[in-house]
């Protein structure tokens, strides 16, 4: 074949693609549109049903008709969504009745499928209309391999309360980065009493190297049962351990937490002595007032920070001791009383945030 | 001089061969990533995520200069935006209209002293301002110093761990820094994230927002929206899965500030802030041996207008080709060096022979087939032939940018936008694609001459006729 000969065929195969995908854009408009013309109806039945479903004028027996009607997909969505809306007994008694359709069987068989997207149809679906019996199902997809799966998988904690899942979910948490522990943490807060046995062990661990992510995430639940363990980790080697523990003991006003965040206010770290101060701002113990008012003088930036809006959380004499710095001798200090003092109240909440 | 000729058609026919292998291995590993982020946008329950505090908190940074005419809107736009905790630092660098006075009355402002330390040296602040309005706002008052400068300011102002730099008259869709943040949400070792930019020419803009997408109906904005679309959904998407995306959009991306502070910010010097600062960004994690990932996703949009004109359009070519010859030169140590992994191997190489070089080889092709022409030493059907392949190729990918739209979030919901979109991808390669070469030529000659501050461009406005000067997002 002589190149002139090799251009012509890849000029004519060109010339094919090209007619091809025209006209391939045009048929994917237009099928698409056809499709949510013929969609559009039924969605808007299984809206209609479900409205009155929740008003208990329809039964769940309609509802999952109404829902059978519908791509796989569009159910899922249809049962995501309304899902916020229905109290809990009227749900269990749906996700009761769908446990036998025969679509509801295939996505729950799905949950082992080689395709990512189909695990996450299944880990949706098993997330708002779970039974008991799919706690396999979603141990599973909790260890898969795609986050987006694991992160819907984790959401079925709202609904489901089994100690078996908590623990899945906790012992992973610590693995996952920082926003995906957040959010499961956020999930993992509606299972508290059974979260709560689990992490009085994990806290005997102290070697434990997830420490510090399991202090963060306890830290969150704001439960009184943990306090006294976040007071005895004060003195932890780790200083992210302390970090985690001063975050967390600004949560509870007591005063061995005040005397806890003393301490670690004195720290040699100083991510640690902002975490104490700020915590100390937020229970506002009058007797902690000279602590605080030492680490507006603080060398670093951040602690002085810390120090100067725990102040205004003091009343009067927080607010004197700001004036005073303001006029004082510390350069440091005197800049940052300065910020403070002059910031409106909006803006005070807003930096405090 | 045949042989001069018959030699140089060989190095552009191999230069023609590898590059264009090269675009087909981006184009078929554009299906499979546009298919997982499809999957991925569609799939997101934001209220959800809206009502958990999992969300990292985001500076948004609007340098902001002579932006008196559109400030306002733009900001109380980026103030509505649906994300739970974030701050809005606009920097007011230098303007020499009443930006400041706008913002001022718009958002109540009353200065507060600055106490923050400027880890990024920067020209001198006049002032700091925030509102008693709108608590997340922060004004920086500082002396005029180019765009880069002004991010560098806002870089020391912000509090949060993720920074995201918008151009002051850059439209963000109200849900896009949700979207943004899912790498981060999915536990990804991120570093930066980019978005996509569209053209917001033609479109119904309501209190900064695009409510309705339309692809204008003049040629020169029109075919821009192809080549936007060719960028984004199919070029980096591509360079997705090769690991070594090197550009993230100065009008929209989000990166991670303790890495910004290690390579010391925004590089003051340099023609196109966007493309130095993740080239650096990469040199830095890489020599560090940080693992990291800078994804773009698609489906968080920001809107911006592109120019209506030929000149101003030539300038901003000529401009970004300029800051890619200066990049490409400057950061030549990493050139098919191995200690840069992917980056060293393929992008850098990409970049600098497959996007630099091009108007170069191209107008090369032009002057050679016209030479050989004119002394007989080249087979005229065989020329035209070559003409033709290599120009349907260029409409083969634009094409397959309007596909990858198409199947995944079809913006244009009307089928008359459709056909401007298919008739704009038709006829990009015949006379427009010559025009941006020439452009793209010129910046070999004004590289070494020109001095950046901001790129100065006349725009027509987004609600109402007008002027503004931004610098332009780049593609």
């Amino acid at each position: 074949m002589t190149s002139r000969q090799f251009l012509l065929v890849v000029a004519l195969a060109q010339g094919v693609l090209l007619v091809a995908l025209i006209i391939l854009i045009i048929l994917n408009r237009w099928f698409r549109l056809r499709r949510s013309v013929k969609l559009r109806p039924r969605r808007v039945e299984l809206d209609d049903v479900m409205r009155r479903w929740a008003l208990g004028q329809a039964t769940a027996v309609e509802v999952s008709h109404a829902l059978a009607r519908l791509p796989v997909p569009l159910a899922i969505e249809g049962l995501v969504t309304w899902s916020a809306r229905v109290a809990g007994e009227r749900w269990q008694e749906l996700a009761r009745t769908l446990e036998h359709q025969w679509w509801a069987r295939v996505v729950r068989t799905n949950s082992r499928s080689a395709r990512w997207w189909k695990r996450l149809e299944s880990a949706h679906f098993l997330s708002v209309v779970g039974t008991p019996h799919d706690l396999g199902h979603l141990l599973r997809l909790l260890r898969d391999a795609h986050p987006a799966v694991q992160l819907a998988a984790v959401t079925s904690l709202e609904r489901h309360g089994s100690p078996m899942l908590v623990a899945a979910v906790l012992d992973q948490l610590p693995s996952v980065g920082g926003t995906a522990q957040a959010y499961y943490a956020s999930v993992l807060k509606r299972a508290r009493p059974a979260v709560v046995r689990h992490l009085l062990q994990l806290f005997r661990r102290l070697d434990d190297p997830r420490l510090p992510r399991i202090i963060e995430f306890a830290g969150r639940l704001e439960e009184p049962a943990l306090r006294a363990s976040f007071t005895t980790l004060a003195t932890h080697p780790d200083p992210e351990v302390r970090t985690q523990v001063a975050r967390a003991l600004g949560k509870f006003p007591h005063p061995e937490s005040a005397s806890a965040l003393g301490l670690l206010a004195e720290d040699a770290v100083w991510s640690v002595r902002a975490q104490a101060i700020r915590s100390l701002g937020m229970i506002a113990d009058p007797t902690t007032l000279p602590v605080v008012r030492d680490a507006l003088r603080d060398e670093e930036w951040w602690v002085r920070l810390r120090a100067g809006l725990a102040l205004t959380r003091f009343g009067g004499p927080g607010r004197n001791a700001l004036l005073n710095a303001e006029v004082g001798a510390h350069a440091g200090a005197r800049d940052m009383a300065r910020l403070i003092v002059g910031l409106s109240p909006q803006a005070l909440a807003e930096y405090a945030a | 001089m045949s042989s001069v000729i018959h030699v140089s058609d060989l190095v552009i026919l191999v230069y023609f061969l590898v590059l264009n292998s090269f675009y087909a291995l981006l184009l078929v590993l554009s299906v499979p990533e546009i298919w997982e982020q499809t999957r991925l946008a569609e799939d997101e329950d934001f209220q959800r995520l809206m009502q958990s505090d999992a969300l990292p908190p985001i500076s948004v940074l609007v340098p902001a200069h002579n932006e008196s005419a559109t400030i306002e809107a733009s900001v109380t736009a980026m103030l509505t935006l649906e994300y739970r905790h974030f701050e809005v630092i606009v920097v007011n660098d230098g303007s020499k209209d009443d930006t400041l006075e706008r913002l001022r009355h718009a958002f109540d402002l009353y200065e507060v002293p600055a106490t923050y330390p400027a880890t990024i040296a920067t020209k001198p602040l006049r002032a700091i301002y925030r509102s008693r309005t709108r608590t997340r706002l922060l004004v920086l008052d500082k002396e005029n110093g180019g765009k880069a400068d002004s991010l560098n300011a806002a870089i020391n102002a912000s509090r949060f761990p993720l920074i995201i730099a918008v151009d002051a008259d850059t439209l963000i869709e109200p849900d896009a820094l949700l979207r943004l943040t899912r790498p981060f949400l999915l536990g990804r070792q991120i570093a930066a994230v980019g978005g996509t930019v569209r053209v917001a020419n033609g479109c119904t803009v309501k209190d900064g927002r695009v409510v309705d997408a339309r692809v204008p109906g003049r040629f020169l904005p029109g075919v821009q929206v192809v080549e936007y679309l060719r960028a984004f959904l199919f070029g980096r998407l591509g360079w997705n899965r090769l690991g070594g995306s090197l550009i993230i959009s100065g009008a929209f991306g989000l990166f991670r500030k303790e890495y910004i502070h290690g390579i010391g910010g925004y590089r003051t010097s340099s023609v196109v802030e966007d493309l130095d600062l993740v080239v650096r960004l990469h040199r830095y994690l890489r020599a560090r041996k940080v693992r990291y990932e800078i994804p773009f996703i698609p489906d968080p949009v920001a809107w911006t207008e592109v120019p209506e004109s030929g000149r101003v359009l030539g300038r901003q070519r000529e401009r970004w080709q300029r800051g890619l010859v200066a990049a490409m030169w400057q950061y030549k140590g990493m050139l098919f060096n191995p200690r840069y992994g992917r980056v060293g191997l393929l992008a850098m190489p990409f970049f600098t022979f497959g996007e630099m070089l091009a108007p170069l080889v191209e107008v090369l092709g032009y002057v050679i087939t016209v030479g050989g022409f004119l002394l007989g030493v080249v087979n005229t059907s065989f020329a035209l032939l070559f003409v033709v392949v290599a120009w349907a190729y260029g409409m083969l990918l634009s094409l397959w940018a309007v596909a990858l739209e198409e199947v995944s979030f079809r913006r244009y919901r009307r089928f008359g936008d459709l056909a401007r979109l298919l008739v704009y991808a038709t006829l990009e390669n015949f006379g427009y694609r010559q025009r941006t070469v020439w452009w793209r030529l010129k910046a070999f000659v004004t590289v070494f001459t020109y001095r950046h501050v901001w790129g100065e461009m006349t725009r027509k406005g987004f609600e109402a006729p007008g002027s503004r000067a931004v610098g332009g997002a780049r593609v």
